[in-house]
């Protein structure tokens, strides 16, 4: 249904979009998952026609984004980070007009338009000024908009920045009801909460490229059930490499370590909870003071840590 | 084309959210034509003055000079009133009046005996132009007064004493009397060796009140305003990330352009239609004339509001684009005859305002009024006017295409 074949995207010498692939059926729902900056959007500009790629191709239910564009936007339905409403005109007329932009007419238009109201649970504000709307029911019109004209692909640009819990738990319902209903949605994120909660498969992008692709279960093994650990304090940067690779050399541990710097070392183990006590004594033997100590499960945010070396909200 | 109709339904929607944006648009210029055409004395009608009368001698030469003041043109000046010295007085001083003349009782006498007699005008402190005319008129009467006693003396008094018992015979030696004086008089006033030919001038057009030549201007400044506000509707709509959207959408931006256009046909055919009304009512035009001036502004309108889109679109942001088309407004306004009719201004400077987009309008706006007919503007002006729209809405959706919607 939708399909990314080694997408690129060049602004100069600056590479927004690298090689980038992936692949999403019917029925499923893609996260594209990254830290800002990371490339999503441009990839999500690219699929939608707003930019042109500078290579690499994207097809929609089939249609080439480029080469046959107005099909590939019929087929489409996007609904952007930034809400995009007319807030002078009434919910009800956001709906018609949008859904009249992608060729509803008639009975069609009226009975769609009425199911979305239903599904974005707007029906009684159905002619009120979106000017009038809080936060939260704006962005689930903004979503409506980009829905009422039943696409096979939906693309979803961070649909939940600056949304309150109540409304962000409404949006996943929506998302999971175009789901259910057959629809392909790409969705990009920087919460891995909401990749692990709604997406079947997903991409983690930083700096422009794919670094790691799967379902959620298949990244979630690459960590091995290995905890990250991260430790804040004062840590002298010889003594505490030497310190921690005597650890190593024992062999009874199958430490790994991901950063180390002057203030911060973050180290991967199995059963992390379970050696503090070694680490602890190891690194106080080389001159480090620990202030703070933050140990994490193994998910996805740990993943991007693992691959990047860095958090993912940086 | 489908989706323009769409699109117009949706803009005239918006634009009926916000019309006190509207009452502005149409506020300012007719609080400025109102003005002017206060300033202008609204109907040019001429001014119109009483001149009051005591006459106290009651002859027939009294009646003779207090006639002179409301004969011929004059009258439709003046109107005359006989009063006494008190009220008259008192009339004048409480500006009910221009003037009062005192014909003192032995005036006819003194006249006719060539006698020093004084004649009393007092004039209203408060009026200038009646007055004067007063006083200019009362001098003339008194000049011809004294010729007309120096050649005629004897027969006026003949005349005064037949008023009431005047026979055939009486008058016609009374005539016979005058006409020998006149034949004696007349070369010395007519010589022979000069011929006067009396050259009367063609009857000119009925000139247009000064009021009335501004309504053109006027309805083009609230043209003017409404067109250029609703051109930034392209960025209110690219700021509110609709236009991001429309391009998401197999929607065609050109059908979304001439939607635009079409809404704002409408919007300014109210407002300019409104401010029409009102100048039509307030000048009495004919409205056989409506409905060309309407449609030469709506159309006009939509030109202007396609080339200040064409030119918000070509800044970097929605504060440029509206402070420069603001900077541009208001000397288009000024040399357009918006501020000042063209009609009437110094002949350079006119030709330089018809040359502006306005100007050119308002000229033509100024001929479909005030001369005989309707639907007189020339066809190359209606296909310049078509033209101006076509090539400001293709210059819009061609920026529309090449990277303003998609910012």
């Amino acid at each position: 249904m939708l399909r990314v074949e080694n997408l690129s995207k060049n602004y100069g010498d600056l590479v927004a979009a690298d090689k980038v692939s992936f692949e999403s059926g019917k029925g499923t729902v893609f996260g594209l998952l990254g830290p800002n900056g990371a490339g999503k959007s441009t990839t999500i500009n690219c699929i939608s026609g707003l930019l042109q790629p500078t290579s690499g191709h994207a097809f929609v239910a089939g249609h080439d984004v480029v080469a046959d564009g107005k099909a590939a936007r019929q087929n489409l339905g996007v609904v952007p980070q930034e809400l995009a409403l007319y807030e002078d005109l009434p919910a009800v007329e956001n709906l018609r007009y949008w859904g009249k932009a992608y060729g509803l007419r008639g009975a069609e238009l009226d009975s769609r338009v009425s199911e979305v109201l239903d599904t974005i649970g707007l029906r009684d504000r159905a002619k009120d000024l979106p000017k009038k709307f809080s936060g939260g029911m704006k962005r689930r019109l903004n979503f409506g908009c980009g829905i009422v004209h039943r696409p096979p692909v939906i693309l979803l640009d961070e649909p939940t920045v600056g949304v309150d819990p109540q409304s962000r738990a409404r949006l996943f319902d929506m998302v999971e009801a175009e789901r259910d209903a057959g629809a392909c949605v790409l969705y990009t994120t920087h919460y891995m909460e909401e990749a692990e909660r709604l997406c079947d498969s997903l991409a983690i992008m930083d700096h422009g490229k794919v670094i790691a692709k799967g379902t959620v279960s298949e990244l979630r093994a690459k960590l091995s059930a290995r905890d990250v650990l991260q430790l804040n304090g004062t840590f002298p940067l010889d003594e505490t490499r030497h310190a921690v690779e005597m650890i190593m050399e024992r062999g009874d541990l199958d430490l790994e370590v991901i950063t180390q710097e002057e203030h911060c070392v973050t180290l991967t183990l199995s059963r992390a909870s379970q050696h503090l006590p070694v680490i602890f004594t190891a690194i106080s033997g080389a001159g480090g003071i620990v202030t703070e100590t933050i140990l994490r499960s193994p998910n996805l945010e740990t993943l991007f840590l693992l691959l990047t070396g860095k958090e993912l909200r940086e | 084309m489908s989706f323009a109709l769409t699109s117009f339904k949706k803009d005239l929607s918006r634009w009926r959210q916000d019309l006190l944006q509207t009452a502005i648009w149409l506020a300012i210029p007719l609080t400025i034509g109102g003005l002017i055409t206060m300033l202008m004395s609204g109907d040019g009608a001429q001014p119109h003055g009483v001149l009051l009368v005591a006459d106290q001698d009651e002859s027939f030469l009294s009646e003779l000079i207090a006639g002179a003041y409301s004969a011929g043109d004059l009258g439709e000046l003046i109107s005359v009133e006989k009063t006494t010295v008190e009220e008259g007085t008192t009339r004048v001083n409480a500006g009910e009046a221009s003037g009062l003349l005192i014909i003192p009782e032995g005036f006819g006498d003194a006249f006719l005996d060539a006698e020093a007699i004084t004649l009393t005008l007092r004039t209203n402190p408060s009026q200038t132009i009646l007055p004067g005319i007063i006083t200019d008129v009362t001098e003339i009467v008194l000049d011809a007064g004294f010729y007309a006693q120096a050649l005629f003396g004897d027969d006026i008094d003949s005349i005064q004493k037949l008023v009431g018992e005047s026979s055939d015979a009486a008058v016609a030696a009374i005539a016979v009397a005058i006409q020998n004086k006149i034949e004696i008089v007349a070369p010395r006033l007519f010589p022979p060796v000069i011929n006067v030919a009396i050259v009367e001038p063609p009857p000119s057009e009925p000139r247009p009140s000064f009021a009335l030549l501004y309504l053109p201007g006027i309805v083009l400044m609230a043209v003017m305003f409404s067109s250029n506000g609703l051109a930034s509707d392209f960025w209110v709509e690219r700021d509110r990330g609709t236009l991001r959207r429309l391009v998401f959408s197999p929607g065609q931006l050109g059908s979304f352009v001439i939607g635009k256009a079409l809404a704002a046909a409408v919007v300014i055919a109210i407002i300019g239609g409104l401010t029409l009304v009102l100048g039509f009512l307030y000048h009495g035009v004919s409205w056989t004339k409506f409905p060309s001036s309407l449609v030469w502004i709506a159309l006009s309108g939509v030109a202007l509001f396609a080339w200040f889109a064409a030119l918000q679109m070509l800044f970097s942001n929605q504060n440029t684009a509206s402070v420069i088309s603001s900077l541009l407004l208001f000397p288009l306004l000024m040399a357009g005859g918006s501020f000042f009719p063209l009609a009437v201004m110094p002949g350079w400077i006119a030709a330089i305002g018809r040359l502006s987009p306005n100007g050119f309008v308002a000229d033509r706006l100024t001929s479909e009024i005030t001369e005989v007919g309707a639907w007189i503007i020339d066809a190359s002006s209606w296909l310049i006017v078509a033209a101006a729209a076509a090539s400001g809405l293709a210059i819009c959706a061609w920026r529309l295409r090449t990277g303003f919607a998609r910012a």
